[in-house]
């Protein structure tokens, strides 16, 4: 049955060697285009800056105008936290076609550093709990501290954070010991202190394997438990009434949804502009196509579950915050999400021909991606507009009066490009430090994936390790 | 087309617990003899039933007596999980539960907060000699179906068909329009009559109850399933104000 | 590593088929004391009939009891047959080759039990329950669309039909295989249940583009089965403990922990009776526990969701009911062994390897797995109803009787009979797939070691 692998594809990519050299000479150079959209970046993000500085003006505590702000940082949080769960999902699952994108879903943790500065301004917007309203931290209001919100969500979202750069680290450093062995002078010294002596041992990569498993596992497990504590303190405890158990997992659940579209989008800019169409192949687009179509059918599943006891229950204070959130003030934002996150992906990756192409994922995941800040806005807008929250003669039992559509004013919309460029401009500094794929995990596949002779055909045998 | 909408005041301060109501609407309902072994396992077939809760300790204790009925809500929880629409509102404000439709899912009775939906758990039985004073305008319900407090609908169409026929208005608090655990109440607790009629006892009660500091109230009002029966709150000179603190 | 067992095509059919042209000793026993049972709880069943529901310990408010529970739990376990059948064969993950039969076989066998223990045996008047179906346009009586209970006898027979149409187009070579072996009628009946399979290509390709259509198709279905029938709990506001949004999710997940747990049982069970450890080997027991961990863990998570939103409310009933099932005894004892069975032991028992790799330790923890969770459903459903809405004076208490006791095991003796009478029809193994499997397999060698590799399209 082994008459030797027939390589196809001459070209140099089909040794490891030539993987490397190739994947080493790409990250080294540093073209035209990343350095003007890095300058772009860095201009609109001053943007931001000022726009921030424009919204302190208001100070902390008219919550209200804050509420885009926490949509923003929730938005980040879903969309680019999100995203490291495509690599370490499919590794678990030892797909092969995860390989070259890994490193790029992996990079997104460094965001996360990013999102902290967002987040610090929320620590003040969010009030004690000394106004006696619902919370999580139900066990007696006096025995806890009255910051027990903020002060969990914060250790959460920095272990979050540790936990993830720890994951990058530790999958990169076979490759930073590359571009170590590749370079000369300052780089090479930076990147001898950045491999942590990484030479290749058996028991380095014994090590190594074990760690991104472990890594990965408390990675999920973190990115659980923080969208736990910031969907039920800062959005449901805001809003009176609001007692929905799905919640703090359909806010979870749609960061792995957000996370498949960010990957996607990226996977999209990199083949096109990083110069990486070698690599970055069909076989992605269209896995990732597929995991969008299952994850749009369980985003209308998570949606509906929450929806129907609510509708169908008909408790007046359920109806109000189906009112809030859905039917009110925000129905169209809600219509939008809706279409963006459900109905597009759906219809569009229904078809195999969309599902397998380039464009047909990248425009769908957009979307989805444009969809999740609409569906942030909708949620923590509206919780942030709820008057009386922080006033303890204000009675937080039930919502009795719907607050009206809060807008975005010019400091907010400063902000969202601002951070949002922000987010990129890391995303793109990050790059320069950690090649953008993968390379030992590409040169991994070379060894795993052979092509036979069986019978009378040709087929791929793919290796699955223990 | 009916206009009219049947409601209920229950006065609960002036209610004795004395349970002749419950045992006019057994008489009237042809509802089985509960006997002491269904008591037992908590299968007493009551339409109206008088809860008691004891307040206070020893020596100083009170106990407060609600009659409790169906509620014919407006929104009822049990009405839409009904597979089999066996159970419907009408056009008079009247939950009706059509017995020849049921097959017993008992899903109603899961979903009414109050309580007040009943399960023929046996084939009812009545001993030889009171086989005669069944009330031939009430159907026997077989084992395995529901049923509940109809606001003694056979009373209201009777005595609405003969106001009809005679051409004449229904009087309101009539004796043969009441349900029967309103005319048996000795302390005018029930109170019944059509909602929408603004001249009458019921709307005159709800109208002046509910303005400030009244006593009207609903049971489990929060659920929003906008009960029919009005309660009045009990006038307690010594009871403390409780407060949503 | 992956032990390799390469066996011919005649050593697959002499082994796979010994069920089916041979008798095993114990068989007709078993078959029989099953039947038995099963017979008893018909009796049991024609006696509520006869006496009225009376005869069970339901009463007001506890109008639900072990029927639902046992509806529940039932439909929980027959969401394991499309869990390793769809999702393991459209991800293409090789272990599940030997078990895909034997879980969809459990499917419909469980739903059928399910349907028995739900539509028929709970309700008050069972020979009226053909009434929830649409068949009354003359007098224009239909069943009221907006009852759970009219969307669970339509998902549940969207779901019976789509996985008995799965394990017929599986089946298909396989009859084929008996049909060559048998003789006289029995051929005959093969060659009409087996559609003239020829084994030709082109049938070939259409039994697998049906099989994956099939896969694709049925696990929107099988989501939908377990929200609706936790919607039927979740919807109503009567029970304050049973409104929550959670339901759906921790259904479906705590569907699939008993599931897959039942699916390792039959397995464990198909290699002590049959002895087919050939076939169904410590790999494949490993790769089901790595998954029955997930699922655990996953299925903890929405139970702690569940608990932490019923505390965040701060209602009466709430409370009570938390209360009633932590500190009253029975409830707090059977609460506790919940716990314990259906997480704390099992779990963590599963991360080692020595205990994934063990028929009887995966036989005991799965087994462990299906008594926590028959508690966990006995756990919403009575206490629930128990502590209902803060009028006190309602309150009560629930014990079944005899007869639901009968009724119930009936059910259990049901599903493990269904299973014992398929295996003497049809193999309980998939041939095919096996073969499939063997043919498909590789290795790839790499410096010194050798990497187990399948054949990819």
């Amino acid at each position: 049955m082994r008459n030797g692998a027939t390589q196809n594809a001459g070209a140099a990519l089909a040794s490891p060697a030539g993987v490397t050299h190739d994947l080493l000479d790409k990250h080294r150079t540093t073209g035209n285009m990343f350095r003007a959209a890095a300058v772009l970046f860095a201009v609109l993000f001053v943007l931001g800056i000022v726009g921030f500085v424009m919204r302190l003006q208001d100070g902390v505590s008219n919550r209200a105008v804050w509420g885009y702000h926490a949509a923003l940082f929730a938005f980040i949080l879903t969309a680019a936290q999100g995203a490291p769960m495509v690599s370490i999902a499919t590794r678990l699952a030892k797909a092969h076609w995860r390989r070259p994108i890994s490193r790029s879903a992996e990079l997104f943790t460094v965001v996360g550093l990013f999102n902290l500065l967002l987040f610090i301004p929320l620590l003040w917007v969010l009030p004690s709990l000394e106004d006696g309203r619902r919370t999580l931290w139900f066990f007696g209001q006096d025995e806890v501290p009255s910051h027990s919100p903020h002060i969990w969500a914060t250790i959460a979202l920095v272990a979050l954070i540790l936990c993830g750069i720890a994951l990058l680290w530790v999958s990169a450093l076979p490759d930073l010991a590359a571009v170590r062995d590749s370079s000369t002078g300052r780089r090479r010294r930076l990147f001898e202190r950045l491999a942590f002596g990484w030479h290749g041992t058996t028991k380095q990569w014994h090590m190594m394997r074990s760690r991104l498993d472990i890594l990965g596992v408390f990675y999920f497990m973190m990115m659980v438990g923080v969208h736990f504590l910031i969907s039920i303190d800062f959005a449901m405890a805001l809003v009176p009434g609001w007692i929905d158990a799905l919640f703090p997992a359909t806010h979870a659940f749609i960061s792995l949804q957000t996370g498949v579209a960010t990957v996607l989008v990226t996977m999209f800019v990199l083949r096109r502009f990083g110069g990486y169409e070698e690599y970055i192949g069909l076989d992605q687009f269209w896995a990732l196509g597929k995991l969008l179509f299952a994850l749009s059918l369980l985003w209308v599943w998570f949606w509906f579950s929450s929806f129907i006891v609510f509708w169908y229950g008909k408790k007046p204070s359920e109806q109000k915050v189906l009112e809030l959130l859905m039917v009110g003030p925000y129905l169209p934002i809600f219509i939008a999400s809706f279409v963006l996150s459900f109905v597009a992906p759906f219809f569009a990756m229904i078809w195999n021909p969309v599902r397998k192409s380039i464009w047909g994922p990248t425009i769908v995941a957009a979307g989805v991606l444009i969809g999740t800040f609409l569906d942030r806005v909708r949620i923590y807008v509206a919780a942030y507009s709820i008057p009386g929250i922080g006033d303890p003669l204000v009675e937080k039992h039930d919502l009795h009066e719907i607050p009206s559509t809060v807008l975005p004013e010019l400091p907010d919309i400063l902000i969202w490009i601002g951070a949002i460029s922000g987010s990129i401009l890391v995303y793109m500094v990050a790059t320069r430090i950690f090649p953008p794929i993968n390379i030992w995990e590409q040169k991994e596949l070379l060894l795993y994936r052979v092509h036979r002779r069986f019978h009378r055909t040709e087929v791929t045998v793919l290796g699955k390790p223990d | 087309m009916a206009n009219e909408k049947w409601g209920m005041v229950i006065d609960v301060d002036k209610c004795i617990g004395c349970q002749a109501c419950v045992v006019a609407c057994q008489a009237e309902n042809n509802i089985p003899i509960n006997e002491e072994a269904h008591f037992n396992q908590r299968r007493a077939i009551e339409w109206i039933r008088i809860e008691r809760y004891w307040e206070g300790e020893f020596p100083d204790v009170k106990a407060r007596f609600i009659p409790v009925l169906c509620q014919h809500c407006g929104d009822a929880p049990c009405e839409p999980v009904c597979p089999v629409f066996a159970t419907y509102h009408n056009s008079e404000g009247l939950n009706v539960q059509v017995y020849n439709r049921c097959i017993g899912t008992r899903f109603c009775a899961n979903n009414c907060p109050y309580n007040v939906r009943f399960f023929n758990f046996w084939e009812p039985a009545w001993p030889e000699s009171l086989k005669n004073q069944l009330n031939p305008d009430v159907t026997v319900r077989s084992r395995g179906i529901m049923e509940k407090c109809t606001f003694c609908v056979q009373r209201i169409r009777r005595s609405t068909r003969e106001a009809r026929r005679d051409d004449r208005q229904v009087e309101d608090g009539a004796r043969e329009l009441n349900p029967a655990c309103v005319n048996a109440c000795p302390t005018e607790t029930l109170v019944f009559g059509d909602a929408n009629d603004p001249n009458s006892k019921v709307s005159r009660l709800r109208a002046k109850e509910k303005a400030q500091d009244g006593r009207a109230y609903r049971l489990l009002e929060n659920l929003g399933t906008d009960p029919n029966v009005t309660y009045l709150k009990k006038v307690d000179k010594g009871a403390k104000v409780a407060t949503h603190a | 590593m992956q032990e390799h067992v390469q066996l011919t095509q005649r050593e697959i059919n002499r082994d796979l088929l010994s069920g089916v042209l041979g008798t095993p000793k114990w068989w007709l026993p078993s078959v029989a004391l099953l039947a038995l049972i099963f017979i008893t709880g018909v009796g049991a069943f024609g006696y509520m009939v006869n006496k009225g529901v009376g005869v069970t310990g339901l009463n007001r408010p506890v109008f639900w009891g072990v029927f639902m529970v046992n509806f529940v739990f039932w439909i929980g376990i027959s969401h394991a047959g499309i869990m390793i059948s769809a999702i393991l064969r459209l991800t293409q993950a090789e272990w599940r080759r030997p078990v895909t039969r034997a879980a969809e076989v459990l499917t419909v066998f469980s739903l059928l039990g399910a349907t028995m223990a739900a539509a028929l045996v709970h309700t008050g008047r069972p020979w009226r329950g053909y009434w929830v179906f649409p068949y009354d346009f003359p007098r224009g009586v239909w069943m009221n669309v907006r009852s759970p209970l009219i969307w669970d006898p339509s998902a549940v027979n969207t779901y019976l039909i789509a996985s008995s149409l799965f394990v017929f187009v599986a089946l298909l070579p396989d009859m084929a295989i008996v049909r060559d072996r048998s003789t006289g009628l029995v051929r005959m009946m093969y060659s009409f249940m087996c559609l003239g399979w020829r084994g030709t290509p082109r049938q070939w390709r259409l039994q697998a583009v049906a099989g994956i259509l099939l896969s694709a198709l049925v696990l929107p279905v099988f989501v939908s089965v377990h929200s609706i029938v936790s919607w039927d709990f979740a919807v109503q506001i009567g029970p304050e403990g049973w409104h929550s949004t959670i339901f759906a999710p921790y259904f479906i997940i705590g569907a699939i922990h008993s599931g897959v747990s039942a699916v390792a049982m039959v397995m464990v069970l198909m290699v002590w009776l049959w002895g087919w450890e050939r076939y169904i080997t410590p790999d494949h027991l490993d790769a089901i526990g790595r998954l029955l961990i997930v699922v655990g863990t996953a299925w903890f998570f929405f139970f702690f969701l569940e608990w932490i939103f019923a505390l965040y409310t701060l209602e009466g009933p709430e409370i009570a009911l938390r209360e009633l099932q932590i500190f009253q005894w029975p409830w707090s004892g059977l609460f506790a062994l919940f716990v314990v069975t259906a997480f704390l032991i099992p779990v963590p028992l599963w991360l080692f390897r020595r205990v994934r790799r063990s028929l009887l330790l995966m036989f005991l923890t799965t087994a462990s797995v299906n008594i926590g969770m028959w508690l966990e459903r006995f756990l919403i459903i009575v206490p629930g109803l128990m502590r209902k809405q803060p009028l006190i004076f309602n309150w009560g208490s629930y014990q079944p009787s005899i007869i639901e006791v009968l009724m119930v095991a009936a059910i259990f003796a049901w599903v493990g009979m269904g299973m014992l009478v398929f295996s003497k029809v049809f193999p309980l193994i998939p041939l095919f797939d096996i073969k499939e499997g063997m043919v498909g397999r590789d290795e790839i060698r790499i410096g010194r070691r050798t990497v187990p590799a399948s054949i990819r399209e």
